[in-house]
């Protein structure tokens, strides 16, 4: 009995440390933003309670209506082409690859970077005359070469498979010695109609704007597709890293077992390695959401290098609430929007851990 | 992994935006940096970081290309008084290359070279090179260092330039102006002048001290308090939450994983308000106690479940304390989960930009690395366009994350991926 006791006391002297901090700073503070989203307060008067008129403002306001919109529609890009393109490349290279380690260390790279210096990066590349615009008219220049290419390769592959499927079982459309002859006589006749004469090169002098744009694309500004873009760039090689240790995990005995009673590929793949990925799915889907919910740095370092509406994401809009410039914050307003965020965050994993990918594998 | 490559190489260069963009320039050229290193030890006896000081004969030959029958003619050389890039160096300028040096045509000698014309292929050209003498004058009183030279070289439009120690900055009328913006760089200083210019040009203009670097140093401060902080709790956390049965630690847990998905964007206003009552804005302080250390504890949780319980039960049966229990026992042979718990506290505190932001704003040199590539970009990546000083400093404050990964990278890198799948 008096150890038990003891061990009470020593417990709560050892949680202690984390007890203040996640009372003052986590506990408390939603409780005060809660608090604060039915007030009117500006960080100096003292607050006076107003009722729902934060909410009803918030629901009126165009602004956060975009944000809304904007959120939601980049957190729904980003998680389902990260996670696709990662399991994608994991499959892939765990075929390929053999040296594990220096691959590791290469990928997981992007991901030790701050995100401040990380948007510079990209901030840079998509300059309105930087690297983006230049491959875009170096593309748009040589269109012309590009497709001929790309329609060579695969006459040429096509040629090549059926002439070997005539007489052999079971050549894969993308028979690796195959493309590298297509490739390598569709570049000849591109060169040869290159030097010709037959292809023109466009000249062009393109400024595109990626970032300073008030245009939209689908229902996402460009601006935020951009941003959209960078932040699946850098966060791919690393979930790729998670599903390739995944794989790594499921027993060849399954794959051979499945070859022997006839399964094809993709029947494989979609039997045997998607169930097996269940949990590392979860949790790149769980962390994908919730990165993607709170995405700030990006939109604040971009600042105003664009226009507000096409950047606006919701935690932006909390933050530019509380802290305007050249005006007096409304905390309420931004407590009331940090409610929904915080809200809307849980609900969507609560959600995609009950109806989503499930955390145990089958 | 490209594209940091690529934006490192466009880092070195004087401008980042040129079109088309070349992968190929004098920062990457041997043959530039032997030149630089040459003119910086003719300037100030520093072939490194180069300059301009008493005393200082510097010999700078250019060579001009011309048709066959055109008279090729000597350019007109000046010293221009030139700031160099944008923004605050303007007003720290204090010494301008052209009040103390002058310039002279010490010889010229005319060839036949073979030269690349426009669309690449070689042509035999008549040339000739014309040596300057650029000498720091003796008749001044008092004698600085100046940091750079620059020389500008205006000839006839018939005449190309077709060889020159280092290239000229700028080409202006169709190729009539040329200019350096800096003909003594020194090997470092040719290299890497935007890094030079991250750090001297963000300076304070009242005490002159270098803002870079006092962001580098509160980032430095920062981190470190987190590091200590963060080990604290975590190992003290981790280990309540894994051995010791108390009522309420299930709640505890359950408010850990809670608070992991709660963006800061919810809690920040009061915490704000927390540190505005005590005084604390705008300290450091601020910043290292503003923590809750979910995922380290986590991580710590998850390592003292491993851990065999046998050891500890012996001890506790001698008569030994928990807490004797826990230094003496479990800290010790935790090292490698505290090592991680480190790596990851120093990183995410070092790269961590919401924080600095809200409780950070004033002075200018109180900020820390992340919030200051912020104010960065708005001085410089604005109309002024001078990227090779933003991409600089980008760089620049990813160094120590860099340096940590590549010591630690085996542990950084299972953590993370067991961290996942857990």
């Amino acid at each position: 009995m008096a150890r038990a006791r003891s061990e009470e006391r020593s417990g709560w002297l050892f949680i202690l440390p984390f007890m203040v901090s996640m009372a003052l700073f986590f506990v408390y503070a939603i409780v005060r933003t809660a608090y604060y989203s039915f007030t009117d307060f500006d960080l100096f008067k003292t607050p006076s309670f107003v009722g729902l008129s934060n909410y009803t403002a918030l629901v009126s306001d165009e602004l956060f209506l975009t944000a809304l919109r904007n959120t939601i529609g980049f957190s729904l890009i980003v998680t389902t082409v990260q996670t696709a393109l990662a399991l994608a490349l994991a499959v892939l290279v765990n075929h390929a690859v053999r040296a594990r380690g220096p691959v590791r260390t290469v990928f997981y790279l992007p991901s030790i970077m701050s995100s401040a210096a990380m948007t510079l990066i990209f901030l840079w590349l998509f300059q309105r005359d930087g690297f983006m615009t230049a491959i875009v008219s170096i593309v748009l220049a040589y269109l012309r070469h590009i497709l001929l290419f790309l329609v060579g390769v695969a006459a040429v592959q096509g040629a090549l498979v059926l002439n070997a499927r005539r007489r052999y079982e079971g050549v894969s459309i993308f028979d690796p010695f195959f493309l590298l002859v297509a490739a390598a006589s569709a570049l000849a006749l591109v060169v040869a109609c290159a030097l010709a004469g037959l292809l023109p090169v466009f000249d062009n002098d393109l400024r595109i704007s990626w970032l300073n744009t008030q245009q939209r694309f689908l229902f996402m500004p460009v601006t935020l597709w951009s941003v959209a873009l960078m932040n699946v760039f850098t966060t791919v090689p690393t979930l790729m890293l998670l599903f390739l240790a995944g794989l790594q995990s499921i027993p060849n005995a399954l794959y051979d077992a499945a070859e022997i009673d006839g399964a094809n590929a993709f029947q494989r793949f979609r039997h045997i390695t998607v169930p097996a990925l269940r949990p590392v799915t979860f949790a790149v889907v769980t962390m994908g959401i919730i990165g993607t919910l709170q995405m700030f740095d990006q939109v604040a370092v971009l600042g105003d290098a664009a226009p507000l509406a096409s950047r606006a994401t919701l935690a932006y809009y909390v933050y530019e609430n509380a802290f305007p410039a050249g005006a007096s914050s409304r905390i309420g307003m931004a407590s009331a929007a940090a409610l929904v965020l915080g809200i809307l965050t849980i609900a969507v994993v609560y959600v995609q851990k009950s109806v989503g990918v499930k955390e145990r594998a089958e | 992994m490209g594209t940091f490559v690529l934006a490192f190489m466009a880092s070195l260069k004087a401008d980042p935006l040129e079109r088309p963009f070349r992968v190929y320039f004098d920062q990457l050229n041997p043959a530039a940096w032997i030149a630089a290193a040459r003119l910086g030890q003719e300037g100030a006896g520093d072939a490194l970081w180069g300059g301009l000081s008493p005393g200082a004969e510097v010999g700078f030959s250019v060579t001009y290309a011309a048709p066959a029958g055109t008279k090729i003619v000597e350019p007109k050389a000046e010293i221009p008084r030139r700031r160099p890039g944008s923004g605050i160096a303007a007003a720290l300028m204090r010494h301008y290359a052209a009040d103390y040096a002058s310039i002279a045509l010490k010889n010229s000698s005319s060839a036949m070279m073979q030269v690349r014309d426009e669309e690449g292929g070689l042509q035999a050209r008549q040339t000739r090179t014309f040596v300057y003498e650029i000498t720091y004058r003796t008749d001044r009183e008092d004698r600085p260092w100046i940091e750079r030279t620059p020389l500008n070289l205006t000839a006839p439009p018939s005449q190309t330039l077709a060889e020159s120690p280092i290239s000229p900055s700028r080409s202006e009328r169709r190729g009539r102006l040329l200019s350096w913006d800096n003909i003594t760089p020194g090997v470092l200083g040719l290299i890497f002048n935007n890094y030079r210019r991250v750090i001297n040009e963000t300076a304070d203009l009242e005490t002159g001290k270098s803002l870079f670097g006092s962001w580098l140093v509160n980032s430095f401060a920062i981190a470190a308090g987190r590091l200590v902080l963060t080990l604290v709790v975590a190992s003290l956390g981790g280990y309540a939450l894994a051995r010791l049965e108390f009522r309420g630690s299930r709640f505890i847990f359950a408010a850990l994983l809670f608070s992991m998905t709660i963006p800061a964007q919810v809690t920040f206003v009061s915490n704000y308000l927390i540190f505005r009552d005590l005084s604390l804005l705008n300290t450091p302080w601020s910043v290292i106690v503003v923590l809750v250390a979910s995922a380290n504890v986590l991580l710590m949780k998850q390592f003292f479940e491993g851990f065999p319980r046998e050891i500890e039960e012996a001890a506790i049966v001698d008569g030994a304390s928990r807490f004797q229990v826990f230094w003496k026992i479990v800290l010790p042979n935790a090292k490698p989960a505290l090592l991680v718990n480190a790596i990851l506290a120093f990183q995410g505190a070092w790269n961590d930009f919401f924080w600095p932001l809200v409780l950070i704003t004033s002075p200018p040199e109180a900020l820390t690395v992340q919030v200051g590539l912020l104010s960065l970009r708005r001085s410089y990546g604005g109309a002024q366009g001078d990227w090779g000083l933003v991409l600089a400093g980008a760089f620049i404050s990813i160094v120590p994350v860099l340096i940590l990964f590549v010591l630690f990278q085996r542990h950084i890198v299972s953590t993370e991926l067991t961290r996942g799948t857990a």
